[in-house]
């Protein structure tokens, strides 16, 4: 009963009880990934993922374009999170040319991230609604989500890939009027965010199909090298805003969400109690951000930095997001490396899914918060 | 908590949502309002001007004929392609100016901030969809147009929920 898997993929063969599962590349449940699951009845005795279907090279074709032609592409592996993903770039490559951001764009940029982090963790909770076969939770944040993505095309002029972070600030200042309605729509936001309580997180027939299941103890956790939400859901309090503050993070009161189970409904609340953080800190952002000033250093064209490297990292919605660039004097960067937590979330999969339900795995595998455009770049 | 008081707040809930304005738009009909009239650049200060990213719009009458656009464009999506005009300018001698070809455009905007002389803007244009590849790509004569939009739509927040009205 095994199935035919390329070299270096074969399981190895118990006994007559067990089957070969490949869930994916092309199950609606899975992604752009395949999960090879071998199962005896309905547990699941292993579980090997197989990332790299969509590999697209962005850490390759980066080495090819300049500093600035770099943007648009270096955003596509997670369109809908398309912020952070450049913001650790960004903070990198101010660092290698020596450009001074102006507080304004700092602040610009704090909340054009957050925002991003509504419209990434509103689709992934989407998403985790109907692989549970709540469809009321698919609809509410699907939704709801159009309140994030309209403040950022006002602002960056794009619903997703926003190509709004550039080295040296933000493409352009907020619209006339952009504060008030920010205000107001994430004050609603935060209102519907807290009414998903009663539907969802404190629904019985979730808790019970969510609690216990997949559980990584805090030791794990460490162990594996897991970031994010992932982390945060075992009950180790770390946060990259908090505990390496880039930008004005230091100068805002962010609190960080740390749940102590580690199991699949920890791993599902944390991106919502994240969320709820988002609202204040975009609020607190709203009232110091200066009022007036430039978003924006001039640049000469093809900008060169120095013999020199660095490494930058952020919190994106999936976790710490780093970028490492490497400089030789030249227009283009010699190499970029993007380290993203989808990858390193990736491999929890087995620990967790080993002995669980197979009907238990989507359960799992979204609460990881793994999207596998990103891990492959 | 117990299990059944769980479930009712939960039927509760939804029951509740049932008055709750949704977010529908009736898209042909109805199109969502932007800011401004589309993304520009202020190459003097550097910085861009909110606005959507769409179409793009060419003034002929500030277009030199640089190239900066197009090199720009270099390494994101090669879109753009200098094509001579029967036009004479003054300020462009060698007559030639950008013509877009939108089945490659990924609608990043850098041609506008690569511009010095306000000569490409972009617009709240985004219905670019054509029955051939050819007619995807647009000339000059047609990047000159300004488009004819009606986009009226925002998002409207009141008691009873937040909609597109």
């Amino acid at each position: 009963m095994t199935a035919r898997l390329p070299p270096g993929l074969q399981l190895e063969k118990v006994d007559d009880r067990i089957m070969t599962l490949n869930v994916g590349p092309q199950h609606p449940g899975s992604g752009h990934m395949r999960l090879i699951i071998q199962v005896d009845g309905d547990r699941i005795v292993s579980c090997d993922p197989d990332p790299g279907y969509v590999h697209r090279g962005e850490e390759k074709m980066a080495e090819y374009r300049n500093y600035i032609t770099n943007i648009p592409h270096l955003e596509r592996p997670v369109i809908h999170d398309s912020c952070n993903i450049l913001y650790p770039y960004c903070l990198g490559v101010e660092e290698l040319l020596g450009l001074e951001v102006s507080e304004r764009a700092k602040y610009v940029r704090v909340i054009a991230s957050e925002l991003n982090r509504f419209t990434y963790t509103l689709y992934w909770l989407a998403i985790y609604g109907i692989f549970l076969g709540h469809s009321t939770m698919f609809m509410w944040p699907a939704g709801d989500r159009e309140l994030a993505i309209d403040l950022l095309e006002k602002l960056t002029g794009a619903r997703v890939t926003h190509s709004y972070f550039v080295p040296g600030g933000v493409r352009n200042d907020l619209p006339a009027n952009f504060e008030d309605v920010c205000l107001r729509q994430i004050n609603y936001l935060e209102k519907r965010l807290k009414a998903y309580a009663d539907i969802f997180y404190d629904n019985p027939i979730l808790i019970a199909r969510t609690e216990k299941t997949g559980v990584l103890s805090r030791e794990d956790a460490i162990r594996l090298g897991t970031t994010g939400t992932v982390l945060r859901a075992s009950g180790v309090d770390y946060d990259v805003r908090t505990k390496e503050p880039y930008d004005v993070y230091d100068e805002l009161d962010v609190h960080t969400n740390v749940l102590k189970n580690g199991d699949s409904y920890d791993r599902s609340k944390t991106p919502w109690l994240d969320m709820l953080e988002s609202c204040n800190i975009i609020r607190q952002a709203l009232e110091k951000m200066p009022k007036s000033g430039s978003v924006r250093v001039k640049l000469k064209p093809n900008p060169k930095g120095g013999n020199d490297e660095v490494y930058k990292r952020v919190e994106s919605g999936r976790g710490s997001l780093g970028a490492y660039i490497v400089s030789r004097s030249k227009p283009e960067p010699y190499r970029v490396k993007l380290s993203v937590g989808s990858f390193r979330n990736l491999i929890c999969m087995p620990y967790l899914l080993k002995g669980e339900k197979l009907g238990n795995m989507p359960a799992v595998y979204w609460s990881l918060n793994y999207w596998p455009v990103e891990a492959d770049r | 908590m117990g299990t059944a008081t769980g479930i009712i707040r939960a039927l509760n809930s939804g029951i509740k949502h049932l008055a709750v304005k949704r977010f529908t738009l009736r898209y042909p009909e109805e199109k969502l309002k932007f800011v401004g009239d589309g993304y520009q650049f202020d190459p003097t200060t550097g910085v861009g001007i909110a606005g959507y990213k769409g179409r793009h719009m060419l003034f002929h009458d500030k277009c030199t004929g640089c190239q900066l656009c197009a090199i720009a464009c270099e390494g994101v999506a090669e879109a753009i392609a200098m094509v001579k005009v029967p036009e004479e300018w003054k300020h462009n001698k060698k007559s030639i100016m950008p013509q877009i070809d939108y089945g490659k455009c990924v609608f990043c905007g850098l041609c506008v901030d690569a511009c010095p002389f306000y000569a490409l803007y972009m617009t709240n244009d985004y219905e670019l969809s054509s029955f051939t590849k050819e007619a995807l790509i647009y000339t000059p004569s047609q990047l000159q147009v300004k488009p004819e939009v009606k986009q009226d739509v925002d998002i409207v927040i009141d008691d009873r929920g937040a909609t597109h009205g």
